[in-house]
């Protein structure tokens, strides 16, 4: 996965941050101003920069000026339209006012990775080997029929991997927000996958809340 | 108003100036007509009594009166007719001699006298010209003939008639002359009041800068002068009143963020918990921040809660000893102090202030912590309580980092923060010195910063009433 360099100065909100990136598979460097920011930029390979804009030394907007050519999404507690035009002016991947979900934040990384990121989309777990370019998956070298919906509800999982998702969310990112259909598509899916896969141990069921990838 | 001022003017000079030259042409007319009479009066006096001196010598010499009064009459009227002077003659009201007059005349009857010492003046006319009458008796013994004088004062009626033509023309003359005049001063008059009105609608339209040019020291500039005293009392205000706003909309703006921060949080490590935690020790972790955001939020609602009871209650004064304040204070920051290893200085010149104890605590303890933050380790902070120009002065001195003259501005606003990234490194909810300075308010007295940066701040804090 991808390393993210994080630059915010609030203490719980950067561990959070940084919490939930690593649980998904990121690696991440964790500083807490801009001149940090730009020190540590010039020393490791970053894939995608998370800005804070209100920071101590030098400031969002200026960290930015500097590390041109690093995806960066803004994060501030300015959510005024011109805030967010100004952010995205400068060329910023996206903007993402506080206070925001995990779910969103994760999912806006994905979008940004995706369009920026260059290496192979694979991932692999156990004899589990999954090609998000080609939408093939694998299990022991061999290849597994999937349906496309199937395949995008892997690949939602995949993407939020240790994260629990409720049947809504599931429904809402593999089926799309104008699919009108009973949670329990998303069960019977989900059923298909562990047997197709052999992922019994691995697509674990939360108790009242949903499943969840564990890697 | 400005064309009523001028109707007005011009109908009142109109009124004026003809009621004059009225006046003015019946009175001459009225004292020439008077001369005239006199003037008839003597010569008619004249003529008779030279008219019987006359008589008497040629009667003397044996002539008929009757007769000799014809020939009399003709060489008189001959040498008076050349005078502008008609004489006519009659006896017992029957007219003699009218030959001579049947071109310049008919004149009517010479009236009948009753007594022969008076004489009748008239005006009269006859054939279109003007005439003054004058009738009278010959003196005795002729006193059956009675001679009329006609005074011809056509010329007076015409040249009074030719002079008020002239005065009516050269009153059109003038009255035109008037009105260009009038138009053109009312208009001076009035630009300034066009002025004011202009300057007072653009005013109502919001433009408070707009100022009238004030000129001369007339009763208008004075108004004028006036007026832009209210405009400049208007634009004070208003500037007043938008920096209110915007202080309050900054006041907003900052709890909104600082409401937001937190939130983020207790919302992020609440989804953590539910969804990705599977250890106890991530689940003490999130609780913990979980905790420690809900206790910012919670010590953001005390302050504000603070800062609205400050405000709104009038507070109780008395005497309090400072050596009880002073000490209450100690208490509560000694261990702070002892914990980053500050050095505590208390000086106190003065026995006893007049002020509520606890706000008073509450402030010093604030100034105390607000100066702890800035020290770091091995600082020294010293607070003073002493007279300066006979007023109460408690002062808080630090040696630490210090801030710039911009930043002195704004720190007792609501959620300021020295550090541009609102870190809360420093600890607290960005309300301390709002508070201070409520509370300094509240004792009528004046809380003052002076800082540079390195060289630590010092916190004043002038008691001005007593």
């Amino acid at each position: 996965m991808a390393t993210i360099l994080i630059v915010e100065d609030e203490v719980p909100i950067h561990e959070l941050i940084k919490r939930n990136l690593q649980s998904v598979g990121h690696t991440c460097i964790s500083v807490f101003d801009g001149r940090a920011a730009l020190d540590k930029l010039a020393q490791n390979d970053v894939d995608l920069v998370l800005l804070d804009i209100m920071l101590p030394e030098i400031d969002g907007h200026e960290v930015f000026q500097q590390i041109r050519g690093t995806p960066t999404i803004f994060l501030t507690a300015r959510s005024s339209l011109s805030d967010k035009v100004k952010g995205l002016t400068l060329g910023a991947d996206d903007y993402l006012a506080k206070p925001f979900e995990m779910m969103e934040l994760l999912a806006r990384v994905n979008a940004v990775l995706r369009r920026t990121k260059k290496e192979s989309k694979d991932f692999e777990l156990d004899g589990v080997k999954v090609d998000f370019e080609s939408r093939q998956v694998f299990l022991n070298g061999y290849p597994v029929e999937c349906t496309p919906k199937e395949f995008d509800l892997l690949e939602v999982l995949v993407n939020n991997r240790n994260i629990a998702l409720s049947r809504d969310k599931l429904l809402e990112l593999a089926w799309g927000y104008d699919y009108v259909g009973d949670t329990r598509t998303v069960d019977v899916h989900i059923q298909k996958l562990r047997k197709k896969l052999d992922m019994d141990c691995r697509i674990k069921t939360v108790y009242k809340m949903g499943y969840r990838l564990e890697v | 108003m400005k064309s009523r001022t001028f109707l007005l003017t011009f109908i009142l000079f109109l009124l004026f100036y003809y009621s004059g030259i009225l006046i003015a042409s019946a009175v001459t007319l009225k004292s020439n007509l008077d001369s005239s009479k006199d003037r008839s009066l003597r010569e008619h006096y004249f003529i008779v009594s030279s008219y019987a001196k006359d008589l008497n010598a040629l009667e003397k010499r044996g002539a008929s009166v009757d007769d000799v009064i014809g020939s009399l009459y003709r060489s008189y009227f001959d040498f008076y007719s050349k005078q502008k002077v008609i004489l006519a003659i009659s006896k017992e009201g029957q007219q003699l001699y009218t030959d001579l007059m049947a071109e310049s005349a008919p004149f009517p009857r010479t009236p009948l006298i009753s007594k022969t010492s008076d004489r009748l003046v008239s005006t009269e006319k006859f054939k279109g010209k003007e005439y003054i009458r004058v009738v009278g008796a010959m003196p005795a013994p002729y006193d059956t003939y009675v001679l009329a004088y006609y005074y011809d004062v056509s010329d007076i009626f015409s040249s009074w008639n030719k002079m008020t033509v002239m005065l009516l023309l050269s009153g059109i003359l003038l009255c035109g002359l008037l009105a260009v005049c009038l138009l053109l001063v009312l208009h001076r008059v009035f630009r300034p009041l066009q002025q004011i009105s202009a300057a007072s609608r653009s005013i109502a339209q919001g433009q408070y800068e707009n100022r009238i040019e004030v000129k001369g020291h007339d009763e208008l500039a004075e108004m004028a002068g006036s007026f832009n005293h209210m405009a400049e009392e208007i634009q004070s205000q208003m500037l007043q009143l938008a920096t209110i706003a915007e202080q309050k909309q900054q006041f907003v703006d900052n709890l909104a963020h600082e409401l937001r921060t937190p939130l983020t949080a207790i919302y992020g490590y609440a989804e953590y918990i539910q969804k990705v935690v599977r250890t106890e020790e991530d689940k003490l972790f999130a609780t913990h921040y979980i905790m420690s955001e809900s206790r910012r939020l919670q010590n953001i609602a005390h302050r504000l809660l603070d800062m609205a009871t400050y405000r709104g209650n009038k507070i109780e004064l008395s005497n309090v000893h400072m050596g009880d304040l002073i000490r209450g204070v100690k208490q509560s920051v000694s261990m702070k102090a002892a914990e980053q290893q500050i050095q505590m200085i208390y000086e106190c010149r003065f026995d006893t202030l007049l002020c509520d104890a606890d706000l008073m605590h509450v402030l010093l303890v604030n100034l105390i912590n607000n100066a702890m933050k800035a020290c770091g380790s091995d600082g020294i902070i010293k607070l003073v309580a002493q007279l300066e120009n006979e007023h109460k002065v408690i002062s808080v001195q630090d040696n630490g980092k210090g801030m710039t003259e911009e930043h002195l501005a704004h720190i007792t606003e609501a959620f300021y923060r020295v550090d541009s990234s609102r870190s809360r490194s420093g600890g607290g909810a960005g309300l301390g010195l709002t508070l201070c300075k409520q509370i300094a308010v509240n004792h009528e007295a004046e809380l003052s910063f002076s800082s540079a940066p390195g060289k630590g701040t010092q916190a004043k804090l002038t008691f001005t009433s007593r």
